[in-house]
């Protein structure tokens, strides 16, 4: 009986997981190719003239991606012969680039993001150890420069 | 510096491949490993469960046998089979067990041989047979279990399977507790040439005691054919299939040219006289 559920677990987390993930990955390319024209650096200094910054305000972007059943067994089972987890991969990648993709729709007018810069966190862990929710949240933030025409 | 705008050709921080195959391929390293080592230990259960002197294993018993040590022999059917396998013991088993008979209440038509020389009969056993030489066989079957430490391998191998679940689910998981409560199944499905080993035990037994071997099958005459899966768990379903079992039987019993009477009668159901 348990055997059953694990295996219908499993089976429902792989189909379930699998389509959410495609359809995320379509939803992330169309909106990346989208906002190109829209700049998103590292760079702490731009050698833009103060007189030509319009505005100039912080920006933030933030994702939450849980693990579905599957993928949480396959890197269990990973945790035992060792190796890259290449079940959380997607995870993250997935994630990051959502939440740079949310701070970019959140700052839609500007024309370029610098200073950017990219949190991961674990969340839904409870401190007991069992029952927890394996998800993993990312927040991307950086500050919006609007220039003067 | 000049920004040029561009989408990365390939994503870099995901592995190609198939997450399914991945998976099977480590599945199947972890249950070959987890088969590898049942297989190792299993042998080793082998090779030391005929090595545990008695007294160690009465030792050992003790702690976990302790509630049926203090159950007193009430009933005038457990005297009964007590009397019954004490005079086996005395004059012809000699196997270095101190054995004591305890009758469980429950239809199942079945016997089991625990540590220490416990033995314990349910009531629909009792309830089938109708002579005393088949009691006598059925008693001397488990017996047989004890002299070739059949008993220690089952439950050694109970073990190891439980040592291993725990070690790769924890120790309260839904597995574990699964696992020990089949455990008491499992330790008494023995190997069928284990089964024949016992009934061969028994037969010579029987011939021994009662100077003949009559009775011996009567029991399994009277069973049903295990049918379907449903009677998988049942305990004459890991013995060899009765009408197989009753041949071999009386293949041996000519081989060993052991002659077959009329069996005495029982009167062990009324607990009057007794053997």
């Amino acid at each position: 009986m348990d055997l059953i559920i694990f295996l219908m677990l499993l089976a429902l987390g792989f189909f379930a997981g699998s389509y959410a993930e495609k359809r995320h990955y379509r939803s992330i390319e169309r909106r990346e190719k989208a906002l190109l024209r829209l700049p998103a650096v590292t760079l702490k200094k731009v050698d833009i003239p103060q007189g030509k910054v319009r505005s100039a305000r912080m920006v933030h972007g933030s994702a939450v991606i849980s693990v579905d059943y599957f993928k949480r067994m396959l890197a269990a089972l990973r945790n035992i012969f060792g190796g890259k987890v290449k079940s959380y991969e997607t995870l993250l990648d997935r994630a990051r680039r959502e939440s740079l993709l949310r701070m970019k729709e959140s700052a839609a007018d500007a024309d370029i993001i610098v200073n950017v810069r990219i949190e991961t966190a674990t969340i839904g862990r409870s401190s007991r150890g069992k029952q927890r929710i394996s998800c993993l949240e990312t927040v991307a933030y950086g500050t919006a420069l609007t220039l003067e025409k | 510096m000049k920004y040029t705008p561009r989408l990365p050709e390939t994503n870099v921080n995901v592995t190609p491949g198939s997450p399914l195959k991945e998976f099977f391929l480590l599945a199947c390293g972890l249950l070959g490993l987890i088969a590898g080592i049942y297989l190792l230990l299993g042998l080793a259960v082998d090779w030391l469960a005929p090595r545990i002197p008695p007294g160690l294993e009465n030792r050992m018993a003790a702690p976990l046998l302790h509630s049926l040590e203090k159950t007193p022999a009430k009933d005038p059917r457990v005297r009964c089979l007590q009397r019954l396998v004490d005079e086996l013991q005395a004059h012809c088993a000699h196997l270095p067990y101190h054995f004591r008979v305890h009758l469980q209440d429950a239809d199942a038509v079945n016997a089991v041989a625990l540590p220490a020389g416990h033995i314990v009969v349910y009531r629909g056993l009792l309830d089938k047979v109708s002579s005393e030489n088949e009691l006598a066989f059925v008693l001397a079957h488990e017996m047989g279990h004890y002299a070739h430490r059949d008993h220690l391998r089952g439950l050694g191998r109970g073990l190891v399977l439980m040592a291993i679940a725990s070690l790769f689910t924890g120790a309260d998981s839904s597995l574990n507790s699964l696992l020990s409560s089949t455990l008491n199944l499992s330790e008494m499905r023995f190997s069928r040439s284990q089964e024949s080993q016992a009934d061969a035990f028994a037969l010579a037994e029987l011939n021994c005691y009662y100077g003949h071997v009559g009775g011996a099958v009567d029991l399994f005459e009277k069973l049903p054919e295990p049918a379907g899966p449903a009677s998988v768990t049942h305990y004459f379903a890991s013995h060899p299939a009765n009408r197989k079992r009753i041949s071999d039987l009386k293949k041996l019993a000519r081989e060993k040219g052991y002659s077959e009477d009329s069996p005495k009668p029982l009167n062990c159901a009324s607990g009057e006289s007794c053997p």
